[in-house]
């Protein structure tokens, strides 16, 4: 259950409930808001008769029947003026304006009597007028000197009007009001709202206190998922802070504008849209503030604005630019420098050409002229050390070491570059020297171990030697020497080999290239093996298509390739199978491919076969020293050709290719 | 006849030893040294028909003291060493040395050398040359009797063999190639039946030659051709 309430508190659902509930209780607030604000007249007063509304239209109501019965209907000569024309119409006119009003009011009552002639001039009809008058809550006495409440509007005018004169005026509003006039409706309002005002503040309140836990409510949830996770985003967040503020407030300038053009009206209709749009400005409001909250909680409330993220792409154009070896800071200011100096030289050149002599038109032009071609010519030249640096760059990676870059002539620009890049030719050649010798002290060593090895080794196939010829009783004895015999042998070859592999590996051998007849070292390899290979009962098949193919080889090595192929071909070739044996050409190579069935499965990749010691039999039980194939790659790239081992299944084919003998 | 002497220079006692077991067998008498010094002394003090040289000795090493001795002497000397590189031959042969064995070696192979030099100093040397005779070095070819001679001894050869080696020491340090070979052994055009005349090649080889894969006479020339050595 615990768990169950926790996590209630960050679900999104709960959220949106709380959305919808903040948007409500501020709605309502503000609709009680304005209503209350809106008739504070009605709320400050506990009586009609003292609220502001009544005052000023009774007030408006005695100063008319005042100015009506006393002062206009005294002027003198109000039909037959004495002073000018349009006064007489004015007063006329205004005489039948206060008059249509006065008869227009039903609840309005006055009395005025001139106690000097006994005159008296009301519109109550009743036994006791000024009696019934003076029971009314509203009711009013005026005379000269006398001027009725403080709540009384327009005194000072009034009391003007009664001086001098010997009227006294008795006014009120007699209640119960009948419809028909301003006061009647006022009145109907009054009691209206006066009885809704009781409900209107708790509500107010409520909507405050409810409002403001929502959003207390969702300000603490924003962001949160569980009660301990990361502070998740939304959507809306992606928006840069800086922009939503600038957007926020442009939509409540808007609405205030809105609002205000709206509000001058005052119809049913532009309250709605008032409120509409109220609405919708709480909404984005509400967003706002939550959208803030939680990249405050995130902490990126400075990083995600847009001007944080034009000052650090602009920090680093910057760094770049005056920090960076690519250009220096001079480059830059060259180029602003450049751009600055040429427009003030056309702007001097288009004056001139408004105001000046043809001299200095010709004059500044040639300026120009002569500026902008000093410019391409440091430009072009930038370019072709630019163009150095890449020839040089390209040489360098095909592998030419002793690539000379020359730096004399290098633009400025591009100088560090240079300098950069003959520090690492100068660091490649020094890596590949270390890797040179290291290579060929290693087949020094190996020559000199070999060299220790053997003088041992004589003396052990001399014995060997020395022992069989002995007359041996024991047929064991016999048997033994045999294998010691063998094992000499073998043990000389391999050491032999050794010597070789490392040698045609590191390179560490002199060539001595010549025209050879490709087709007519087969024919000879094949006169040095015959015997061995009728022995082994194989067919060799020699396709010699192409008799022509002379290579540039030095033959010694490539009868060393040849023959350990076929030995090689001879050792692991499955008994009474076929050996191919072809010579081609194509374009740079002659081409020699050796193909044989393999005796065992060659479960082993041509790249390894190749490797020194390693042999197609994992037993090793077979005659040979694992060096052949090695040996064999190791000569055919000393003499710049290419060698190729492929093996498909048991079929296993061997390709050398040695360049081609060029006739100059 | 004395017993002709063999002075076998080594300073490894195992390899001098036995050297002298198989020169013993041969019926050669044996004096043994054991660096360069020892063995200009024995050649004072002794007749020595022949010298088994090394050279990685202590003290004095084999091609200085092939250099000493070859100031006076023009006994064989053979070189034995451990040096299996082309260019410690050449220069081995070219201080003096008649031949020159690579460690380790075959011991037949060595006292078959051993005696094709003594053959060649003590006897063949005084042979006057007559004009049907084609000769280089140990290799003699009578054109009359139609015989071939190595180090004077006969060795029998079939007719297409004896057409190869003729044609080939009428040319003596002449590379021929196998189409040339041949067309004028075979005398007719060659149309891809080269193959048997490297067979034939290889086969004279292993008659007149003590190792056939180092040829002394007849010599392949890889991707070009044969040809008989002159010396």
């Amino acid at each position: 259950m615990d768990i169950k309430l926790k996590n209630i508190k960050y679900l999104t659902g709960t959220k949106v409930i709380a959305v919808i509930l903040a948007w409500l209780c501020f709605m309502s607030a503000a609709a009680s808001g304005i209503f209350l604000i809106y008739n504070q007249d009605v709320m400050h007063n506990s009586s009609y008769y003292t609220t502001n509304s009544f005052n000023s239209e009774y007030s408006r109501l005695v100063h008319n029947a005042i100015e009506l019965q006393i002062k206009l209907r005294n002027e003198p000569g109000i039909i037959v003026s004495s002073a000018s024309q349009s006064t007489v119409s004015d007063n006329a006119e205004r005489y039948q304006v206060i008059k249509n009003r006065l008869e227009g009011t039903v609840n309005f009552s006055y009395y005025i009597k001139n106690t000097a002639t006994g005159e008296v001039i009301s519109n109550v009809n009743a036994a006791d007028r000024v009696a019934l008058l003076k029971k009314q809550p509203s009711y009013l006495y005026l005379k000269q000197g006398v001027s009725g409440n403080n709540n009384l509007w327009y005194q000072d005018d009034i009391a003007k009007m009664l001086s001098g004169t010997n009227y006294e005026v008795h006014t009120a509003v007699v209640e119960p009001l009948k419809p028909g006039d301003a006061l009647y409706e006022e009145f109907t309002n009054f009691s209206r709202v006066k009885a809704g005002i009781p409900y209107m503040i708790p509500a107010l309140i409520a909507s405050i206190i409810l409002g403001l836990a929502s959003f207390a409510y969702l300000v603490w949830a924003a962001g949160r998922r569980e009660q301990s996770g990361e502070v998740n985003l939304l959507s809306v967040d992606r928006i840069y802070t800086d922009v939503h503020t600038l957007l926020v407030f442009l939509a409540a300038v808007l609405s205030i504008a809105i609002v205000t053009e709206v509000s001058n009206g005052g119809t049913i209709i532009m309250f709605v849209g008032a409120a509409i749009i109220f609405g919708i400005d709480l909404v984005i409001g509400l967003t706002y503030i939550l959208s803030m909250v939680r990249q405050f909680k995130k902490k990126q409330l400075l990083r995600n604005s847009l001007t944080y993220k034009l000052y650090s792409a602009a920090k680093e154009y910057v760094v770049l630019a005056f920090r960076g070896k690519l250009f220096k800071a001079w480059t830059l200011l060259v180029l602003l420098g450049y751009g600055a100096i040429n427009g003030v030289l056309f702007a001097i050149f288009l004056s001139t050409w408004r105001y000046n002599g043809a001299f200095e038109f010709l004059f500044s032009g040639l300026l120009l002229l002569g500026f902008n071609i000093a410019a391409v010519y440091f430009a072009a030249k930038s370019l072709r050390s630019l163009a150095q640096i890449m020839e040089a760059a390209k040489e360098l990676s095909s592998g030419n070491l002793d690539y000379n870059l020359d730096t004399k002539e290098m633009s400025a620009a591009f100088a560090g570059f240079a300098e950069d890049l003959q520090g690492m030719q100068s660091g490649l050649r020094k890596a590949v020297a270390e890797a040179v010798k290291g290579e060929r002290m290693k087949t020094e060593l190996i020559t000199n171990v070999s060299h220790d090895l053997k003088t041992p080794l004589t003396s052990i196939i001399n014995y060997v030697d020395l022992l069989k010829k002995e007359e041996l009783k024991n047929e064991n004895a016999k048997e033994y020497v045999m294998v010691l015999e063998e094992k000499s042998a073998r043990l000389k070859q391999l050491i032999e080999d050794l010597i070789e592999a490392s040698k045609a590996s590191s390179g560490n051998l002199s060539v001595t290239a010549e025209k050879v007849d490709m087709h007519q070292l087969v024919m000879q390899a094949y006169g040095e093996y015959e015997e061995k290979i009728e022995k082994a009962g194989l067919d060799i098949r020699t396709n010699t298509v192409e008799k022509d193919v002379f290579v540039l080889a030095d033959g010694k090595y490539l009868w060393r390739i040849i023959e350990n192929l076929l030995s090689n071909a001879l050792k692991y070739s499955m008994p009474n199978s076929r050996v191919y044996i072809s010579v081609e050409k194509n374009e740079k190579y002659g081409v020699l491919t050796i193909k044989n069935i393999s005796a065992f499965p060659l479960e082993i990749s041509p790249e390894q076969l190749t490797e020194r010691f390693v042999r197609g039999d994992a037993s090793r039980t077979a005659e040979g020293s694992g060096l052949g194939l090695s040996i064999a790659q190791g000569l055919t790239n000393l003499q710049g050709g290419r060698f190729k081992i492929d093996i498909d299944g048991d079929l296993f084919k061997a390709t050398v290719e040695i360049p081609l003998w060029v006739e100059i | 006849m004395d017993k002709l002497n063999v002075l076998v220079c080594d300073d490894d006692k195992a390899i001098a030893d036995a050297l002298e077991i198989y020169l013993k067998y041969e019926n050669y008498g044996v004096i043994k040294a054991t660096n360069g010094i020892q063995a200009l002394k024995a050649l004072a003090e002794q007749e020595i028909h022949l010298i088994l040289m090394d050279i990685m000795m202590p003290e004095m090493d084999g091609l200085s003291a092939t250099i000493k001795i070859r100031e006076e002497k023009n006994i064989p000397i053979i070189m034995l060493s451990a040096k299996s590189e082309d260019t410690d031959k050449i220069t081995g042969l070219n201080f003096g040395a008649d031949d020159y064995v690579t460690k380790p070696f075959n011991p037949l192979e060595l006292m078959a050398r051993v005696k094709s030099q003594m053959r060649r100093y003590t006897s063949l040397g005084s042979i006057a040359v007559k004009n049907n005779i084609l000769k280089t070095g140990g290799l003699e070819l009578d054109t009359e009797a139609k015989e071939l001679r190595v180090d004077g001894e006969i060795v029998k050869l079939t007719a297409t063999e004896y057409g190869i080696i003729l044609f080939l020491m009428k040319n003596i340090g002449h590379v021929f190639s196998i189409a040339q070979i041949y067309e004028h052994v075979w005398d007719e055009p060659s149309y891809s039946v080269e193959n048997t005349v490297s067979v034939h090649i290889r086969r004279i080889r292993e008659k007149i030659e003590i190792n056939p894969k180092d040829p002394k006479y007849l010599k392949v020339v890889w991707g070009i051709g044969y040809k008989i050595e002159k010396y």
